[in-house]
C-alpha cells in the first residue's frame, strides 16, 4: 500500500470513530425510549440495540479489520463461521417454543412427601 | 521460523521443546498410545466387575479398598475410560501424531507454518493429561458423571469433576492451536504444482477435520467455563431451580437449565465424533489405494463427501437428546439431518470398496487392518440408524445397543486404521519395517476378540440392558435372559489385550534392530511425497533438499505405458 | 528449506501465513462467545421473569465510558499498524503505548464496576443474571489481559524486529490489531446486550 494509500485510510479511521462515538451514545439513548413493540420481551427495544450494535460491528470489521477487502479463503472461513455461530443461537431459542411440555425449567419446587424423596 | 538451524541445538531444544513437527508427531504418537494403554486397562478392570460382580480383582485388586471395584469407583472408571480414549489417545492421535508428522511431508512443505505454536500444542496436550490422569489420585477420585458430565450430577458430585474440566481447558486449547496449524499449514505451504485437486485424501480429511475442531469445541469450552463457574462460585448456569439433593432443596439460586450443558456438549461432542473417523478414513484410503496399486476410485466423490459430511455433522447433534422431551419439529429436523449424513459416509466407503475392484491386492499387515475397517465401520455405521431415528431411539438410547455402535465405529474402526497406519509409515519413521508374521497375529487375534467383545453388546441394548450399570445389569429382571453374555465379553476383552502383545514386542523388537546399508526410502512402492525424501527425515533441517514441485495426482499407480507400476507425484 | 510466506504473500491466496492463521483464531474466539450469548439467550428465554427479581441495576455509564474507551484503543491500535506501514517507528510507538494505556483504563473501571458489586453482595451466585453477565464479562477481561501481554510485548521487546525484519514486523502488528479489534467488536455486542437490554 502506497503512502498516500495509507493516508487516505487515515482520514477514514478517523470518521469511523466518530461515527462510532455517536453510535454508542445513539444506543444509550434508544434503551430509556419505550418501542412498545411487544413490552413483556423488550422485543423492540432488542431488535433496536442489536441493529445499531450490528453497525457498529460492521464499521470496525470493515474499516478497521479491512474486511472490506480481504481475500476469498477469509470470507469462506467467516461465512462458514456465521452459518454455524447462527445455529448454534438459534437451536436453545428455537427449541424452547418446541417442547412436549410447558417448560424446560421446573419454576417452583416439588412438593416434597413424607420423608423420603 | 527458521528449520535450518546449522548450530547444534541442545537435547532439551531438539527433543523436549522440539519445533520440528516430525519429531512432536512423534512425541503425539508415543504420549497417545500409553494413553490408550491406560484407558485400555481401566476398561479391562471394569469388565471384571461385569462378569464377576463383588469378587476381588485379580493381579490389580491391591490397588482398591476390598480388593474390589466400588459402584462409585466403577462409575470413576467409566467416565475416565471415555474421556482417555476420545481427548488423550485417539485424537492426538490422528490429528496430533499422524496429521503433524505426514501433513507437512505429504504438501512438501519444510515444516508447519507455526513450529513453536505446534510445540504449544503438543505441551498443553501433555499437561492436560498429567491433569487428567493425576486425578485419579487427588481427593475425591476422578470425575464419575460419564464423559458427557450431565448436570445436574456433575455440578454437585464431591468426586473429580473440576480437575476434569481444568484438564479439558488444557486439551481444548491444545487442540483450537493444533487445528490451526493444520489449516493455514496447508492452504499456504503446499509445494508448487500441488492443487487442491492433487491433494491426497489423507490431507482432505486433516483439512476438514481442523475444521470441525476450530469451529465446534469453543463452544464446550464455554460450557465448561459455566461448570467451573457453577462448581467453583456457585452459580447456576445448568442447576434449575428447586432442586431437590438428598431430600433437602439445593441452597442455589437456580433458574438454571440442564439442558443448556447437553446443547453446548453435543454441539461440540458430535463433530467430535466425526474427527475421530475422518482421519481414519484418510489412512485406509492411503493405504487402500497404494496395495492394490491403483488409484482411489471416485477422488472427486470421495473430497465432496468428505467436506459435506463435516458440514453436516454441525447440524445433527441432537440426536443425542431425543428423550429431553424436544417437541416435533425439532426431532423431525435432526432425525432428517442425521439420515441425510449417512449418505457422504456410505459414499466414503463405497468408493474404497470400488477401489478394490480389480486391483492386485497385497495382503500386507496395513492392508489387512486397512480392509477390516471397512466393514467394522460399516456396521458401526448400520447400527447407527436405528438410533438416528426417534422412536427406535426411545428403547435403544442409553442402552448397551449404543455403547456397542460407537465402539464398533471407534475401535474395529479407528483404532485399526491407526494400527494401519502405525504398520505403514513404520518404516518412514525409523528405516524399518514391522514384522509381518507377528503383525499377522496381531491382526487376527484382534479382529476376532474384539467382535466378540462388541458384538453382544447389542443383544444386551436389545433387551434393554443400561449403560453405565457397575453391577452389569443383575438388578434388573429384564436383563436376566442376556447377562450370561458379560462373561463373554469380558472373556473377549482381555484376549483382546493379550493380542497386543505381539504388537508391542513387534514394536521395541523393530526399533532396536540394527539394519546393514542405507534403509529403502519407499519400501512399500508408493505415490505421494513423503515417501521421497529419505527414511527417518533428520530433524530441523526443513525436510526437503530443494522445495518440491509437483506433476501429478497422487494416485498415479498402474499407469499404461510407464515403467514401473507407480509414478511419484514429483516425476515430471 | 525455509518457511515461505511469513512475510511475502502466497500469490494463489494472496496471504501471509499469520493473517489467515489469525482470522482462524478469531473464527474459534466467534464460536467460544457464541457459546456464551447462547446460554445467555437460553436463560433468558427460559426464565419466568427477567431480570430476575431483586438482581443489581448495572452501571451504565461507566460502561458507556469504558464503551468509548476501547473504540478509541481500536482506533490507536490501527494508527500503530498505519504508522508502520508509513514507516514511522516513532509513531507507531505511540500508538501502541497509547493503546495500552486505554487498554489500562478499561481494566481500572472494570475493577471499580466489579468491586462495587461484590461488596454489596451481589456475587455470581446471586442470580443467573448475575452468573452470566460476570462470566461474560469475565472472558472479555482475560482476552484484554491477553491482547495487553501480546501488545505490550510487541511494543517493547518485540519491537527489535523492526530492524531486522519490518515487513514482517509490520504483518504481526497488523496480527495484533486484528485480535484487538475482534475484543473491541466483542464489547460492542456485549455492552448492549448485558447492559441496555
Amino acid at each position: 500500500m502506497s503512502h498516500d494509500d495509507i493516508q487516505h485510510h487515515v482520514k477514514t479511521y478517523i470518521k469511523v470513530f466518530m461515527a462510532l462515538m455517536f453510535f454508542t451514545l445513539l444506543t444509550v439513548y434508544a434503551s430509556y425510549v419505550d418501542f412498545d413493540l411487544a413490552p413483556e420481551l423488550k422485543a423492540g427495544a432488542i431488535f433496536v440495540g442489536l441493529f445499531i450494535a450490528t453497525v457498529k460491528g460492521t464499521l470496525v470489521a470493515t474499516q478497521f479489520m479491512h474486511l472490506n477487502n480481504e481475500k476469498k479463503i477469509i470470507y469462506w472461513v467467516l461465512g462458514l463461521t456465521i452459518v454455524f455461530f447462527t445455529v448454534c443461537l438459534s437451536i436453545p431459542v428455537l427449541w424452547d417454543s418446541n417442547l412436549v411440555g410447558d417448560t424446560n425449567f421446573e419454576q417452583s419446587p416439588p412438593k416434597i412427601e413424607g420423608g423420603h424423596h | 521460523m527458521s528449520s535450518q538451524d546449522h548450530h547444534e541445538e541442545s537435547f532439551i531444544s531438539k527433543y523436549i521443546f522440539s519445533q520440528d513437527h516430525k519429531w512432536i508427531g512423534i512425541q503425539y504418537g508415543i504420549t497417545s498410545l500409553l494413553f490408550l494403554l491406560f484407558g485400555f486397562a481401566l476398561m479391562m478392570v471394569m469388565r471384571w466387575q461385569l462378569a464377576y460382580p463383588d469378587t476381588v480383582i485379580p493381579l490389580v485388586g491391591w490397588m482398591f479398598e476390598d480388593g474390589m471395584l466400588s459402584p462409585d469407583m466403577y462409575n470413576s472408571f467409566g467416565a475416565m475410560h471415555g474421556t482417555i480414549m476420545i481427548f488423550l489417545g485417539v485424537v492426538p492421535m490422528v490429528v496430533g501424531a499422524f496429521g503433524n508428522y505426514l501433513v507437512p511431508l505429504q504438501i512438501g512443505a519444510p515444516d508447519m507454518a507455526f513450529p513453536k505454536l505446534n510445540m504449544a500444542s503438543y505441551w498443553a496436550y501433555f499437561i492436560g493429561g498429567v491433569v487428567m490422569f493425576a486425578s485419579f489420585f487427588m481427593e475425591g477420585g476422578a470425575a464419575a458423571s460419564g464423559w458427557t458430565m450431565y448436570p445436574p450430577l456433575s455440578v454437585i458430585a464431591e468426586n473429580g469433576e473440576t480437575v476434569w474440566l481444568v484438564g479439558m481447558i488444557f486439551l481444548i486449547t491444545s487442540s483450537l492451536l493444533g487445528s490451526m496449524n493444520i489449516i493455514v499449514t496447508i492452504v499456504q505451504l503446499r509445494a508448487e504444482g500441488l492443487t487442491w485437486g492433487r491433494l491426497p485424501f489423507f490431507v482432505w480429511a486433516q483439512f476438514v477435520t481442523s475444521f470441525l475442531l476450530v469451529l465446534a469445541f469453543p463452544p464446550l469450552e464455554a460450557a465448561g467455563i459455566l461448570q467451573l463457574m457453577d462448581r467453583l462460585v456457585g452459580t447456576s448456569f445448568f442447576l434449575p431451580s428447586g432442586l431437590v439433593v438428598g431430600g433437602e432443596v439445593l441452597n442455589v439460586s437456580g433458574g438454571g437449565s440442564p439442558l443448556l450443558w447437553q446443547h453446548l456438549f453435543w454441539f461440540l461432542a458430535h463433530p467430535e465424533v466425526y474427527v475421530l473417523v475422518l482421519p481414519a478414513m484418510g489412512v485406509v484410503a492411503e493405504i487402500i489405494a497404494n496395495n492394490t496399486r491403483k488409484p482411489l476410485w471416485g477422488y472427486n466423490s470421495l473430497v465432496f463427501a468428505v467436506v459435506w459430511l463435516g458440514f453436516m455433522s454441525f447440524i445433527v447433534w441432537a440426536h443425542h437428546m431425543f428423550l429431553t422431551g424436544m417437541g416435533q419439529g425439532m426431532s423431525v429436523f435432526f432425525q432428517t439431518t442425521t439420515m441425510i449424513i449417512s449418505i457422504p459416509s456410505v459414499i466414503i466407503l463405497s468408493a474404497l470398496f470400488i477401489t478394490l475392484w480389480g486391483g492386485k491386492i497385497r495382503f500386507n499387515t496395513p492392508m489387512l487392518f486397512a480392509l477390516a475397517f471397512l466393514p467394522m465401520f460399516g456396521i458401526g455405521g448400520l447400527t447407527g440408524l436405528p438410533l438416528g431415528l426417534a422412536p427406535t431411539d426411545i428403547h435403544l438410547h442409553d442402552t448397551y445397543y449404543v455403547i456397542g455402535h460407537f465402539h464398533y465405529v471407534v475401535a474395529p474402526g479407528t483404532i485399526f486404521a491407526i494400527f494401519a497406519g502405525i504398520y505403514f509409515w513404520f518404516p518412514k519413521i525409523t528405516g524399518k519395517k514391522l514384522n509381518e508374521g507377528l503383525g499377522k497375529i496381531h491382526f487376527f487375534f484382534s479382529l476376532i476378540f474384539i467382535n466378540g467383545v462388541f458384538m453382544p453388546m447389542f443383544i444386551q441394548g436389545l433387551a434393554g440392558v443400561s449403560r453405565r450399570l457397575a453391577d452389569g445389569g443383575v438388578s434388573y429382571a429384564h436383563a436376566a435372559g442376556v447377562l450370561q453374555w458379560n462373561e463373554f465379553m469380558s472373556m473377549s476383552a482381555w484376549l483382546l489385550g493379550l493380542a497386543q502383545i505381539p504388537f508391542i514386542i513387534n514394536f521395541f523388537m523393530t526399533i532396536f534392530k540394527k539394519v546393514d546399508g542405507v534403509a529403502d526410502p519407499n519400501p512399500w512402492q508408493s505415490t505421494t511425497m513423503e515417501w521421497t525424501n529419505t527414511t527417518s527425515p533428520p530433524l530441523g533441517h526443513g525436510n526437503f533438499e530443494t522445495a518440491p514441485v509437483v506433476h501429478r495426482g497422487p494416485y498415479e499407480y498402474s499407469i499404461e505405458g510407464a515403467s514401473e507400476d507407480f509414478i511419484p507425484q514429483t516425476q515430471k | 528449506m525455509q518457511i515461505p510466506y511469513n512475510e511475502e504473500l502466497r500469490p494463489d491466496t494472496g496471504l501471509y501465513n499469520a493473517k489467515l492463521g489469525i482470522w482462524i483464531f478469531l473464527a474459534s474466539e466467534i464460536m467460544l462467545f457464541g457459546g456464551l450469548f447462547s446460554a445467555y439467550i437460553m436463560l433468558r428465554v427460559g426464565a419466568p421473569v427477567w431480570p430476575p427479581l431483586g438482581t443489581a441495576q448495572l452501571n451504565i455509564p461507566m460502561a458507556t465510558f469504558n464503551t468509548v474507551v476501547l473504540i478509541t484503543s481500536s482506533v490507536t491500535m490501527v494508527m500503530a499498524w498505519a504508522s508502520l506501514k508509513m514507516n514511522n517507528f516513532g509513531k507507531f510507538k505511540m500508538y501502541m503505548g497509547l493503546t495500552l494505556l486505554f487498554s489500562a483504563m478499561f481494566l481500572v473501571v472494570k475493577y471499580f464496576e466489579y468491586s462495587a458489586k461484590l461488596s454489596h453482595g451481589f456475587t455470581p451466585a446471586h442470580d443467573t443474571f448475575l452468573a452470566i453477565y460476570y462470566t461474560m464479562t469475565g472472558l472479555h477481561v482475560i482476552h484484554i489481559i491477553g491482547g495487553m501481554i501480546v501488545n505490550g510485548y510487541l511494543w517493547m521487546p518485540g519491537s527489535k524486529m523492526w530492524e531486522s525484519n519490518p515487513v514482517r514486523f509490520t504483518n504481526r502488528i497488523e496480527v495484533a490489531g486484528l485480535y484487538w479489534h475482534f475484543v473491541d467488536l466483542v464489547w460492542i455486542f456485549l455492552f448492549p446486550s448485558l447492559y441496555l437490554l
